[in-house]
């Protein structure tokens, strides 16, 4: 451990303010305005996987790394949806799957959103239909906005929220 | 003999049945008016989920099987449908009565059940755990999946091998790529054609590179389990960094569309470079999470999976490699030579799980040094011709199975076993001396895939 302290000593804590190019930090800035206005400064969102193959997940959890860090402008996942504001839905909607992705819904409070994230939600992905496959997502659910990609980066997420949150 | 996989396809007038082990593969053919076989269950725990999912897909019928309820197909389904045959088409299904699922549960004086998921309280896969407990220990646990089924088999029946790539990379997320080599095995089979050197690096660099990321998340998240935060932050901007290197070498940060035959050329300093920061980025992490008792304690003794179940359960990857066995789909001369070390450990509970990952990720970094090349080469890929070829790959999790029948030249059966396949079958014997409280933990250091068992 004394190795550690070292280092930090030395070095500053590595894991905070990492390189953040020019663009993201301006979007920090709008975003954490339109948080603080529109949702009283906490977004909580419940993600919701319908069947993606976890890029989708695994860019979301990327959200919160270092390098972006999302939860410092006051947008959380959070772990039940009658905590959320909002149901980020990636996956293309399986048949086993939907049945529990409209429970879910029904659990958000209102008013609530749906945002769909990357191409399975809306059958761009290369995905083709089968008997388990019950995409398009709008056929279900009310959806306020898409943010396209397969997966969508990071950065494109963000920007995605930003424009749901410039939308409603 | 250890059990690799077992499925079935469908012949004009039989199904064929299809068993893989290690040394041999055995096929039995049964009628179609009346499909029955036997179970092998008895002597391979692991082939009950293969067995009941041939049931749910074709309507086999598993004579004297202990476990007969349906696999993939869930409440709603509707029953007597066997969506993998042929003749079955459809492209929209009506939900059925809703038939409740038997789990198994233990009953008795204060025995109660806890159900977990499909939806998880993280961003995580959808899954569903239903655990027996006596307080907080548990006494059972099933593990149901399935919930994420795209009947991806079904999907790529009558495709073009071309039409099939996209899908097929996009299968699992976090091994795109080593399902993207897999299947250029299998099209190098079907071709007749062996690559050229330099561009079986430039694929087993992107490998490594996949896997670095893979368990560099997951050296992050398995302290996180156990409540130690800082190492997730550390680990998850290692892992950004290198998701980032995969986005600048490929053009895309999990490298889907990367694996084909035309060689690109890498930046040798500039990757030489950050391989070197890397390396030094490792050591201060594994210095630092090394020497934190508390940490340990929770580790330790914890999720212990013996190497006698690791057998029994037909295991494969990290989790095989820390209940000690020597099982590597790169134990092979080109990763030899390129300085691959078998990770392996004996303990098999979390801790050294924990550690296999940080072997390789260490010798991830020295092979993919090694991997590097200035020579760009391409392989023109000749007509494939037709026929049963069969490919595997060590991916991030463990050794990939991937199997297709070419016909007239399109895919006429579609296989693939996920790593996650034989390991989730395994995850309920590590609960046993745990609290319900260890199972995030337990859960997140063998990193399965949801995706890539489902289908």
């Amino acid at each position: 451990m004394i190795k550690f302290w070292n280092k930090r000593i030395k070095e500053g804590i590595s894991t905070e303010n990492p390189e953040i190019d020019k663009e993201l930090q301006l979007i920090r800035k709008e975003m954490k305005n339109l948080v603080s206005k529109k949702f009283a400064g906490s977004l909580a969102i419940r993600m919701v996987d319908s069947g993606s193959c976890n890029a989708c997940e695994a860019e979301c959890n990327a959200l919160s790394n270092p390098y972006y860090d999302l939860e410092r402008l006051g947008i959380y996942f959070v772990a039940s949806p009658r905590h959320a504001d909002v149901m980020l839905l990636s996956g293309v909607m399986t048949f086993n799957m939907t049945p529990h992705v409209l429970d879910a819904y029904k659990q958000i409070p209102e008013p609530k959103w749906v945002i769909t994230l990357g191409g399975c939600p809306v059958m761009e992905a290369p995905f083709e239909q089968t008997f388990a496959i019950k995409a398009p997502a709008e056929e279900h659910l009310p959806i306020t906005y898409h943010i396209p990609g397969c997966p969508p980066e990071p950065i494109e997420i963000i920007k995605g929220l930003l424009a749901f949150l410039k939308k409603i | 003999m250890r059990l690799i996989a077992r499925y079935a396809k469908e012949l004009s007038n039989h199904f064929e049945i299809i068993t893989v082990y290690e040394d041999e593969t055995q096929k039995e053919l049964v009628s179609k008016e009346d499909p029955v076989i036997k179970t092998l269950a008895k002597k391979y725990p692991a082939a009950i989920w293969f067995e009941r999912k041939m049931h749910d897909d074709f309507g086999i019928i598993i004579e004297d099987a202990f476990d007969k309820r349906p696999l993939v197909h869930q409440e709603r389904f509707p029953r007597g449908v066997y969506p993998l045959r042929k003749i079955f088409t459809q492209t929209q299904l009506e939900e059925a009565e809703y038939l409740p699922y038997k789990y198994e549960a233990i009953n008795g004086d204060g025995v109660f059940q806890v159900a977990v998921g499909p939806i998880h309280a993280g961003i995580i896969e959808p899954g569903h755990f239903q655990f027996s407990q006596a307080g907080e220990d548990m006494l059972h646990l099933e593990v149901r999946h399935f919930y994420k089924n795209r009947a991806i088999e079904k999907m790529l029946e009558g495709k073009t091998l071309a039409e099939a790539k996209p899908i097929i990379e996009r299968i699992s997320g976090n091994e795109s790529i080593a399902y993207q080599i897999c299947y250029r095995d299998i099209l190098l089979q079907s071709s007749k054609q062996e690559l050229p050197v330099a561009l079986k690096k430039y694929h087993a660099f992107l490998l490594e590179l996949e896997r670095i990321i893979h368990h560099l998340t997951d050296l992050g998240f398995i302290p996180n389990d156990a409540g130690f935060g800082a190492a997730l932050a550390y680990g998850s901007k290692l892992a950004e960094e290198a998701r980032r290197k995969m986005k600048a070498l490929t053009g895309h940060r999990f490298g889907f569309g990367s694996i084909d035959f035309e060689g690109k050329a890498i930046d040798v300093d500039a990757t030489k470079k950050y391989l070197e920061k890397l390396t030094e980025d490792v050591a201060f992490f594994e210095d630092w999470i090394m020497d934190v008792p508390s940490l340990w304690d929770r580790f330790d003794t914890t999720g212990v999976l013996s190497q006698q179940k690791a057998i029994k359960y037909n295991t494969v990857g990290v989790v095989a490699r820390a209940s000690g066995l020597s099982l590597d789909r790169r134990c092979q001369a080109f990763y030899f030579e390129n300085g691959f070390e078998l990770a392996n450990e004996v303990n098999g509970d979390v801790g050294t799980r924990f550690k296999i990952r940080l072997k390789e990720v260490k010798n991830s970094i020295q092979l993919m040094l090694n991997f590097l090349e200035e020579e760009e080469s391409y392989l023109e890929l000749q007509t494939t011709t037709d026929g049963e070829y069969q490919a595997f790959v060590e991916s991030s999790i463990g050794e990939l199975f991937m199997a297709i029948d070419i016909k007239e030249g399109v895919i006429e059966r579609f296989f693939v076993r996920d790593p996650s396949f034989m390991n989730w079958q395994a995850v309920h014997i590590m609960m046993k001396k745990d609290i319900i409280a260890d199972f995030p933990l337990i859960n997140k250091s063998c990193d399965l895939s949801y995706a890539g068992n489902d289908l």
